[in-house]
C-alpha cells in the first residue's frame, strides 16, 4: 500500500482515524507494519503490501 | 456469474456453457477454485465502469482485480480494490503490481499514465472506509441464491452466494454505500434477474437512491443488468 491510502481508510470497528507503523517498505510502498486505531488501539496487519483492515474476528484465513 | 450449479444441466455444447457449475468450470480451465475469476459478469461491470468512474474508485468484492485492473488502466479515476478473501487480495496485488510496472516502463498500453497501478485492501465490504471518499463504488457483489443446506463453506461459495435471498451481501452494502459516497457520487451495481432485480432496486430506493441501467445482457438463466445509483 501507499501512504495515499492513509486518506481514505479508517478502522473498521468504530471508524476513527488510524496511524500508520512502517516496518519495511520499498519504494513508495508500504510492504510491512501495521495500522493501529487513534481511538480503540487494535492493530491491523500490512503483510505483503496488503493492509489487512477485517474486523478481528474475521481475520481467520479460513472461509467462514 | 451466470452458473447453475443446482441443476446439472450442464454439457450443452459451449465451451464455457452457463450451466457449467463453477467448479467444473475452473478445473476444465485448469484454475484453482479458490478465487472468481472474470466471467460475463465482470465484463459488463468492466465496460459500465470504464465510462462512469472517476475520481476516487473502490471496487469492492474485487475478486482477482481484473475489473480493477480495466478501470485503472482505461480512465483517469484512482482505484482501490477489496476482497474479503486473502487469496484473491494476493491475486489483486500482483495484477496491480504488473500494471504499475508496465505503465512506468512505458511498454503497457497506458504509457501516458504515470501511475496506472491500484490499491488493495482486505476488507469487509465498506467497513474500513471512511466517509465521504469515493466519487465512484463499484461492486460484482455475490448474488446467487443458495440453499443453505447446500452451502460448500469455501471461498468460492464466500465469491458466489447470496445467501437464501442472493441480497444478503447486497442488502448492508446499499444500507452503508451512502456513507462513503462523495457528494455526487455514484454507485455501479451488478444486478442478476436470479437476485431479484425490482426487489434490489426498492431497497436502494428506501434508502435515498435513483437509479438508471447503464447495460443490461440476456444469457440463458439470467438477465444481467449494471445499475447506476445516485443519492437523490
Amino acid at each position: 500500500m501507499r501512504e495515499s491510502l492513509m486518506d481514505i481508510i479508517c478502522c473498521p470497528m468504530d471508524k476513527h482515524d488510524l496511524d500508520l507503523e512502517i516496518d519495511e517498505q520499498d519504494g513508495d510502498e508500504i510492504m510491512e507494519g501495521r495500522l493501529v486505531c487513534t481511538e480503540c488501539g487494535e492493530v491491523y496487519p500490512i503483510e505483503d503490501g496488503i493492509p489487512n483492515l477485517l474486523p478481528p474476528d474475521m481475520r481467520d484465513e479460513a472461509a467462514a | 456469474m451466470t452458473r447453475e450449479r443446482d441443476t446439472g444441466a450442464g454439457g450443452s455444447g459451449g465451451a464455457e456453457g452457463p450451466a457449467d457449475s463453477a467448479r467444473d468450470l475452473a478445473s476444465r480451465r485448469g484454475m484453482e477454485t479458490s478465487v472468481y475469476q472474470p466471467a460475463e459478469d465482470s465484463e459488463l461491470l468492466a465496460r459500465a465502469a470504464v465510462g462512469h468512474a472517476e475520481g476516487r474508485t473502490l471496487e469492492v468484492g474485487t475478486g482477482s482485480g481484473w475489473v480493477a485492473e480495466q478501470v485503472a488502466s482505461e480512465t483517469a479515476a484512482s482505484v482501490v480494490a477489496s476482497d474479503v478473501n486473502p487469496g484473491a487480495c494476493r491475486q489483486a496485488r500482483e495484477r496491480a503490481e504488473r500494471l504499475r510496472a508496465e505503465s512506468e516502463s512505458g511498454t503497457g498500453a497506458e504509457s501516458e499514465r504515470t501511475d496506472a497501478g491500484f490499491e488493495v485492501v482486505r476488507a469487509d465490504l465498506l467497513a474500513p472506509f471512511a466517509d465521504e471518499v469515493f466519487d465512484t463504488v463499484l461492486f460484482n457483489p455475490p448474488y446467487l441464491p443458495t440453499d443453505p443446506d447446500n452451502e460448500w463453506d469455501d471461498w468460492m461459495e464466500t465469491a458466489l452466494s447470496g445467501g437464501e435471498s442472493g441480497r444478503e451481501l447486497i442488502e448492508p452494502f446499499l444500507d452503508d454505500v451512502g456513507r462513503v459516497l462523495a457528494p455526487g457520487g455514484e454507485v455501479l451495481l451488478l444486478v442478476s434477474s436470479l437476485t431479484g432485480y425490482e426487489d434490489v432496486l426498492a431497497y436502494a430506493e428506501a434508502r435515498g437512491f435513483s437509479h438508471e441501467v447503464a447495460v443490461q445482457e440476456s444469457y440463458p438463466f439470467e438477465t444481467l443488468s449494471v445499475v447506476v445509483f445516485s443519492q437523490n
